[in-house]
């Protein structure tokens, strides 16, 4: 389906998304997030949405929505990324399509440090996949690395694209912009923030990271097929798409985020 | 100066298992050497910032940071580091000691700020990356 053209009349309807998810091309995260078994995790977990959101490079995006599709079900993958700032604060951005992605992806890789020999071995391996999971190649900058690029330039990076700007796991000790500098960067431009799954719907500490003005969604951060939709968000959509989404996060035209 | 000598100084908690022959820095096999056990340390590095340290740290050297993450030994690893502190009371979780002792890389927690950490290593001798 075409992102640009997800708007419908249709009635609004509760979605479940996961809107960040890692493939094998992220250092950090299991071999085992190939294309196939991420969609397949995702129908398990009843998503209807999900977004692919690697370190630093959109490269698998394609693939996974290749794998959707070729599974014949109703699963929805946004393209995405997660951006490590200069301050070494994480950012989700999501976007409206895959050229849109790439573009935002190949500006941020000019900026990344070529990978060593040395570098895999710590930091793990970064395989571009083909949709049947199989290794097209690997990616060769180092994608645990920062670009140099503050908090606002990161935003307007995603944004000049057409994306949304999500500060990513706010909660969290390490690589979330509160950890990071302490405080909120409320001129910086998100669009909405993140937590993990360790901050559950309902809980006290959701109303304190609400209290930043954005709209709060929670995400799985999955690294393993296992994780796949632990934390989700529901949302009110006519369709299932970047634009409702959009308006769902700016609460626009009915669109909403179903609770919190 | 010799790491032992460091830690009872400066009264470090060892939170990786002490391996005796365990290779220095890097997980690299070594000889015979009982520099091996109980490493020279001559330089040091102090940054929360990893892409920092992994630039800027100098190899051989003992970092001193907050930062707790898993990412801190991949890091510490590839900059070729033999030692970490980790200031102001923090503690890694048990995954990231665990991997730690895999790399070869000795941790310590110190109640110690990170500031008071690097001045008393200063005072016994060891300096920063040289540049």
């Amino acid at each position: 389906m075409s992102a640009r053209t997800d708007t419908t009349d249709r009635p609004l309807r509760s979605y479940r998304a996961d809107l960040h998810i890692h493939t094998a091309l992220s250092p950090c995260a299991s071999e085992r997030m190939t294309p196939p078994a991420i969609v397949a995790a995702a129908t398990k977990a009843q998503l209807d949405i999900i977004a692919i959101s690697d370190h630093n490079s959109a490269g698998n995006v394609a693939a996974v929505q290749q794998a959707a599709k070729a599974a014949g079900n109703n699963l929805t993958v946004l393209p995405g990324m997660e951006i490590t700032s200069v301050e070494e604060a994480h950012v989700l951005g999501l976007f409206p399509d895959v050229a849109a992605a790439t573009d935002a992806a190949e500006e941020l890789r000019a900026l990344l440090p070529p990978a060593d020999p040395d570098y895999y071995a710590h930091f793990g391996e970064q395989p571009l996949l083909e949709s049947s999971g199989h290794t097209l190649g690997m990616e060769t900058v180092a994608l645990s690395a920062a670009a140099s690029l503050d908090l606002s330039e990161t935003v307007e990076l995603i944004h000049s694209r057409g994306g949304l700007a999500i500060a990513a796991h706010i909660d969290r000790k390490a690589f979330g912009v509160l950890s990071q500098l302490g405080f909120f960067p409320a001129d910086a431009g998100f669009d909405a923030v993140e937590v993990s799954r360790n901050v559950p719907a309902g809980s006290p500490r959701r109303e304190q990271y609400a209290a930043h003005g954005l709209p709060v969604i929670s995400s799985s951060d999955s690294h393993y097929p296992e994780e796949v939709g632990l934390a989700a968000t529901e949302l009110r959509l006519a369709g299932p798409g970047f634009v409702e989404l959009s308006l769902a996060l700016a609460g626009a035209q009915g669109r909403c985020l179903a609770h919190a | 100066m010799r790491l032992q000598e460091l830690v009872n100084v400066l009264a470090l908690e060892e939170l990786t298992p002490h391996i005796p022959g365990r290779a220095p820095g890097g997980g690299q096999a070594g000889g015979a050497d009982d520099r091996q056990d109980d490493p020279d340390i001559t330089r040091g590095y102090a940054s929360d910032l990893l892409s920092d340290v992994l630039a800027n740290a100098p190899t051989g050297g003992v970092l001193v940071t907050l930062q707790v993450h898993l990412n801190v030994i991949a890091v510490a690893g590839h900059a070729g580091l033999q030692a970490v502190i980790f200031s102001s009371g923090r503690r890694p979780e048990a995954d990231v000691i665990a991997k730690a002792a895999e790399e070869g890389l000795i941790l310590f927690s110190s109640p110690a700020d990170t500031f008071e950490l690097t001045g008393r290593l200063y005072q016994l001798g060891i300096r920063g990356s040289g540049a």
